[in-house]
């Protein structure tokens, strides 16, 4: 399903990231880096128009011709972001709605952890796992 | 890094010469009437070309003409400095591409010049032919002429040159702003000419107007067809709408578009659709957004330059152009115009619609642009975003337009604020720079233009601004980057850029490099650096940017970096003086004098450092590559006052642990010195390793303070060293030496100065844990000798004699012989009566030089101890227990010399420095003292006193006791001995008497007899020799009687005649002795209550005394008178006479007594309490011997 997922932090670095194909890692690195200009910009637009908006699913935030790059900002700045591939047509909003929830919950058992310093990488091997059940 | 491009840029080159895209392109270019601008010829200075250019931009830009109606319109006129004539063949599509102008700049000296000139100026007239409305020529040459549209005398134009020229005699131009509106206004008639033909023209025999691509597509087609001729309308109403919007028509020009839109959608013209919608945008554009016109002259590429976001430039935009009018008030005032949001809707159809012809892809990416930079101006960034989104389908295109249709974007989206989506559409740029199918690859413009992405990824030329700390920004991303930027500054022939950038990536990217990564880029940094050197300077590139200095600080790692205090002995060491009166206060939070609180940084270490000694750090560094590291030339970073450091190299084997590495270094100067880092050599490379930029360091900076120069000095000792000796401070040496108890020994201490200044001061003192009275007596030295030896210049020396003496307590505590201390009475008052008897005699016989058996001393002790009550058995196991264990074992006595010193200007500033030799003295016991007591003497001005000596020592001791008087001792041997005493004199008790306590009293008596009696003793067959004092010794009150003189003095008669003591008495049966007691008071207040006695004893010298002598004597007179006052150097005297009846021996018990103040008791004269109760005894007792006459 999803070829890339991302964690980054409030000040935009990325806490993690993971894609299927590590050879191509930096390509989707500049994806997703590139992606948190539109992230910021759709939370400027957030908090200017609607202050308790409870929607954290930023929807699509720019699709290619092979990946299609959606974004998710939780309420404390936390950006997710779910690269998938074009040709997958199946999926609809709600999946990666889903895939979202799921990881902000994992998100929320890592920070959890009382040993997580939060701003640190995550090095989490139950994040892991449930990143790569996004993934598969 | 060709490899890394990507696949955009891998598509083939197409077969496209439609057209160039012109991405420079807004809305307003819509309006505007487009001008070429050319120098010509080679004489002329682009300076020139531009500062013309840049006059007519300014004046030309925006004109207002009056039109045949006397109307004022305000015509826009765009300018460029190229053209492709590609490009005016979309003219019929959208008008404003349409070449209408020419401008040409020449230089010329001579007429063939001249004719160049015209010949290359008629050359561009022909090339853009077609479109062409007018042209100006403008050419300065040697001098001017009358009449400006023609050339100066001496010149002619050729006979085909038709242009109207501009000559004039230098690069002013004095009228050439007048002289362009004249011309623009001809393009303008002209324009509005041609439109008003339009106007008059009838639609229905309009002629199909075509995009280029089109001409084939309408072979074999019907042109007459309803639809065709619907078409033609439709195109030819939108192309009325073009000439209006350029002619400064806009309420017309709006208006064909909407009724082309109206007519073209009829009949499915998409192309032309889209023309239509972008022209009512560009209108609407004009209307509400006047100001998005570009302001001349433009700055291509100005606002990559800055780093400021895109929110920013809205907010500065929005104060400082007047406010754009608002819909309503377009709409009012004048005509209908689209609402804003509908312009994006209307250029999104029109995008989707050119999007279906696949030949007008650059319209569309013109489009996509023009539709972005009003969605930026309406300051919607997602829109404007999705617009650029669009640019990235791309279309196969050669290198250049690449380039510039990603610096386009470039700045576009920074213009958005977009900073990361610039910076990679930037890197596409430079990538594209140097991509495999650019045949002539530029790493210059490819480095400058990645040098311009480095904001947008977050990336910090500066490491400072790189520290953990604060980084951002994506590492993996970063460091491609930086890798590129290395490439490419090798390429273009930076080695010195190169070096830097890769000694960046090992400082601050360092934790995100794998093993690998970090092992290659040593590895190439080493190549690199080996064509130059990188150092920690800035550097300043061509463009004026300026590269911070990077530096290796994590090759080698450093773990540790401390500051090592100097050796303990050659620490300054402030020398007390004597504290300023600040007030009755201790404390106070008020600094006097200064204001500044004192700001006691933590990285402030709190011991000095010495100028001119050499001071060390030390460090300890990690090799975390797996290749060995030299590291040279390292030397310690400092501020502050003048530091030589000490160069050291060191080269650390791979993946090494921990090295320790010290640096040292010399402060020349006394102050403040602050230690910043250090600096390395390695890999090629020059690092300052500030302690700042060093990950896990305690402190960013030391600080020390620094003293001025103190003398050195090197001690030396005459004695043998210790073996060991108790490590402490400031010890420089040692010296040990064995005394016995009592023994005394010289020990020569040299001192050298051994540092480049003169020794000024030096102050012994011994610190030991002895008391200070023992330690007074244990070492002496003489100060004056010393002092008379300074100033010590350097390489000289001075020697002292340190005088060591055994001080020993040679009297055992009693705690052992505790019966005598405790029940002092009954043996002391038993031996003072029974002792003369048997010990005078026994000392008076001649002992001097006959060794004792250890069996007599042992008897005789024993018959001492029996007589003090204890068993024999108890004696003989003291005595064992005493061989068993010795009382004192050896004891070692260690004690400091402190040999403190200073000189030159570390003394004048208050410090010394201090070095100390430890001296160790093992005290072997000598002689021990291990009981006493007090016999009468055969003078009343002495008393004897009785020790028992011991040998502890294994060698035979000759013990000199008293003046001439010695004894041999075996090893191990104990004996008794006498040594006469005087008593202890009255004046020395008064002094005493103040206080009145019999500790006192005893104490003093003790001193007294210890100084008076020294045992001199030497140990045969050794050199060895001592003397041993009493002092220690415990005196009862019985003893004490003995020991002080009498406060009474006696003075007796016999038979008239003053009696002395050693006198012989003999006197016949029957006589009559008469004995007259005379008793003065030798003390200074009276005594009271006294009873005097005389009384007759016989002594059976065995301890038994008989005093009943009714039968044998007879006495006349009163044997018994009080006095009870005798006043202070007062004098009774009393007598009587006694007749014996028996002959033999007699003795006179003459005494004195102070009776108990008991009827008295508030008397509470100290000396009576003292005296109360006390008995004075005349002694010794006066014997006489009564002898029968016959």
């Amino acid at each position: 399903m999803a070829v890339c997922v991302a964690v980054i932090g409030k000040d935009n670095s990325p806490k993690y990231i993971k894609c299927v194909d590590e050879t191509n890692a930096l390509q989707f690195h500049y994806k997703v880096h590139t992606s948190i200009d539109i992230v910021e910009e759709k939370l400027n637009i957030g908090t200017k128009t609607v202050a308790d908006n409870k929607e954290l699913f930023l929807g699509m935030l720019y699709s290619t011709e092979e990946y299609k790059i959606f974004g998710y900002a939780t309420n404390t700045k936390i950006k997710f972001i779910i690269v998938l591939q074009s040709s997958n047509a199946t999926l609809r909003d709600n999946e990666v709605r889903m895939m979202f929830r799921k990881l902000h919950i994992a998100y929320a058992n890592v920070v959890s952890d009382p040993f997580y310093i939060p701003g640190d990488q995550i090095k989490s091997r139950a994040f892991d796992s449930a990143v790569s059940e996004i993934m598969s | 890094m060709r490899s890394a491009l990507s696949v955009i840029l891998s598509s083939p080159v197409p077969d496209n010469k439609m057209s160039h895209p012109d991405y420079e392109q807004t809305a307003h270019d819509h309006a505007t009437i487009l001008v070429l601008l050319k120098p010509v010829g080679t004489q002329i200075k682009p300076k020139t070309v531009d500062r013309l250019c840049e006059r007519i931009i300014k004046c030309g830009s925006r004109f207002t003409v009056t039109d045949s109606t006397n109307n004022q319109r305000e015509i826009l006129a765009r300018y460029v400095r190229d053209y492709p004539v590609e490009n005016t063949e979309w003219g019929d599509f959208q008008t404003h591409r349409r070449l209408l102008g020419l401008i040409t700049f020449g230089k010329y000296e001579n007429q063939t010049e001249l004719n160049e000139l015209c010949r290359l100026h008629e050359t561009f007239k022909v090339k853009y032919v077609q479109t062409l409305y007018d042209s100006r020529t403008i050419l300065i040459g040697p001098n001017a002429s009358e009449k400006l549209s023609e050339p100066p005398p001496g010149f002619t134009t050729p006979f085909n040159f038709k242009t109207t020229g501009f000559f004039y005699g230098d690069d002013l131009c004095p009228d050439l702003e007048a002289q362009i509106l004249e011309f623009l206004k001809g393009l303008f008639y002209v324009l509005d000419y041609k439109r008003l033909d339009r106007t008059r023209e009838k639609f229905d025999k309009v002629a199909l107007l075509k995009a280029p691509f089109e001409e084939k597509d309408f072979i074999g087609l019907d042109l007459e067809s309803r639809n065709n001729r619907k078409r033609c309308v439709g195109r030819a109403i939108k192309h009325l709408g073009d000439l209006s919007l350029q002619a400064g028509l806009y309420s017309d020009a709006f208006n064909n578009y909407t009724s082309a839109v109206v007519t073209l959608q009829g009949v499915n013209d998409w192309l032309w659709l889209g023309a239509a919608y972008e022209g009512q945008c560009a209108v609407s554009a004009i209307m509400l957004y006047p100001n998005l016109f570009r302001s001349p002259p433009l700055q291509r590429n100005s606002s990559l330059q800055e780093s400021s976001p895109g929110k920013q430039r809205r907010d500065s935009q929005a104060s400082t152009l007047p406010i754009s009018p608002t819909i309503d008030t377009v709409r009012t005032a004048k005509f209908q115009v689209l609402a804003p949001e509908d312009i994006s809707k209307r250029y999104r159809d029109a995008i989707v619609h050119y999007s279906k012809y696949q030949n007008a892809g650059i319209i569309e990416n013109e489009a996509s642009f023009k539709a972005s930079r009003i969605s930026i101006e309406q300051n919607c960034p997602l829109q404007a975003a999705a617009f650029l989104n669009n640019m990235f389908n791309s279309i196969p295109m050669p290198e250049k337009e690449k380039i510039d249709r990603f610096t386009t974007l470039a700045e576009l989206y920074t213009a958005l604020g977009f900073t990361r989506k610039a910076s990679f559409c930037l890197r596409h740029a430079a990538l594209h720079y140097v991509s495999q199918k650019n045949q002539n690859p530029d790493w210059q413009q490819c480095y400058n233009l990645l040098l311009q992405t480095t904001s947008g990824f977050k990336l910090s030329l500066d490491p400072a601004e790189m520290s953990p700390s604060n980084r951002r920004g994506w590492p993996s991303i970063q460091i491609q980057l930086l890798n590129e930027l290395e490439t490419a500054a090798n390429r273009m022939g930076n080695p010195a850029l190169a070096t830097r950038h890769l000694t960046f990536l090992l400082q601050t990217m360092y934790n995100y490099l794998s093993v690998n990564q970090r092992r290659d880029a040593a590895l190439q940094l080493q190549a690199v650096s080996q064509q130059c050197e990188g150092a920690p300077v800035p550097l300043v590139l061509d463009s004026g940017i300026v590269i911070p200095p990077a530096n290796l600080t994590n090759i080698p790692r450093t773990k540790s970096f401390v500051l090592k205090n100097l050796q303990p002995h050659l620490q300054p060491q402030k020398i007390e003086r004597v504290k300023e009166d600040h007030g009755p206060f201790l404390f106070t939070p008020i600094n006097f004098g200064s204001l500044d609180r004192k700001t006691i940084s933590k990285s402030k270490v709190d011991y000095l450092w010495v100028d001119g000694d050499i001071c060390e750090v030390t460090m300890q560094l990690v090799n975390p590559l797996p290749f060995e590291l030299h590291v040279s030339n390292m030397r310690l970073l400092t501020n502050g006052v003048v530091f030589e450091s000490i160069p050291e190299s060191i080269s650390i084997p791979a993946e090494s642990g921990p090295i320790a590495v010290t640096l040292a270094g010399t402060p020349r100067e006394a102050g403040e010195l602050e230690i910043l880092g250090f600096s390395t050599h390695c890999l090629g490379v020059k690092s300052d390793c500030q302690l700042k930029h060093v990950d896990s360091m305690i402190h960013q900076l030391y600080t020390v303070e620094v003293v001025p120069q103190l003398p050195k000095i090197n001690v030396e000792t005459s004695l043998p060293r210790t073996a060991s000796f108790s490590s402490a401070d400031n010890i420089v040496t040692s010296a040990s030496i064995s005394l016995y108890g009592g023994e005394s020994a010289e020990c020569t201490i040299t001192i050298t100065n051994v540092g480049q200044v003169p020794v000024e001061m030096v102050d012994i003192s011994v610190q030991s844990t002895l008391d200070s009275l023992t330690k007074s007596k244990v070492f002496r030295w003489n100060e004056e000798d010393l002092q008379t030896q300074l100033p010590l210049q350097p390489q000289t020396s001075a020697s002292i004699t340190l005088y060591m003496h055994a001080a020993m307590d040679f009297v055992v505590p009693t705690s052992r012989h505790g019966s005598t201390g405790v029940y002092p009475s009954q043996p002391n008052s038993l031996l003072s009566h029974s002792g003369p008897s048997s010990l005078p005699s026994r000392l008076s016989s001649p002992s001097h030089h006959t060794k004792r058996q250890s069996e007599i001393t042992s008897s005789f002790r024993s018959a001492t101890n029996s007589s003090t009550g204890s068993s024999s058995g108890a004696g003989s196991s003291s005595r064992l227990s005493k061989l068993a264990a010795p009382l004192h074992a050896s004891n070692v006595v260690e004690g400091q010399l402190r040999i403190k010193y200073s000189g030159a200007a570390g003394f004048g500033a208050g410090y010394c420095r201090v070095s100390s030799v430890f001296i160790a003295i093992e005290m072997l016991p000598s002689v021990q003292i291990t009981g006493w007591d007090v016999l009468p003497a055969e003078l009343p001005t002495q008393f004897y006193l009785v020790l028992d000596v011991t040998n502890m020592t294994n060698h035979e001791m000759e013990l000199n006791y008293a003046t001439n008087k010695r004894i041999y001792m075996e090893g191990r041997e104990s004996c008794r001995i006498p040594i006469p005493v005087d008593r202890c004199p009255l004046n020395k008790q008064t002094l005493v008497n103040g206080s009145g306590n019999v500790d006192d009293l005893q104490k003093v008596c003790a001193e007294h007899i210890a100084s008076l009696t020294d045992l001199n003793w030497q140990l045969l067959g050794t050199e060895s020799k001592g003397q041993a004092n009493l002092t220690g010794l415990t005196l009862t009150q019985n003893m004490l009687d003995l020991v002080r003189m009498s406060p009474l003095q006696w003075e007796i008669t016999i038979n008239e005649k003053v009696f002395k003591s050693q006198d012989e008495l003999k006197c016949t049966l029957g006589d009559c002795v008469s004995v007259g007691v005379g008793v003065s008071n030798a003390l200074e207040n009276p005594l009271k209550n006294l009873t005097l006695s005389v009384n007759l004893y016989q002594d059976h010298h065995n301890g038994v005394h008989n005093y009943r002598l009714d039968s044998r004597v007879s006495i006349a007179g009163a044997n018994k008178v009080m006095l009870p006052t005798l006043q202070e150097s007062g004098r009774a005297y009393y007598e009587c006479r006694v007749v014996f009846l028996t002959i033999g021996q007699y003795k006179f018990d003459i005494q004195c007594t102070s009776r108990e103040p008991s009827l008295n008791p508030s008397v509470t004269f100290t000396e009576l309490s003292s005296n109360a109760g006390h008995t004075w005894r005349y002694t010794p007792p006066i014997e006489i011997k009564v002898v029968d006459d016959c």
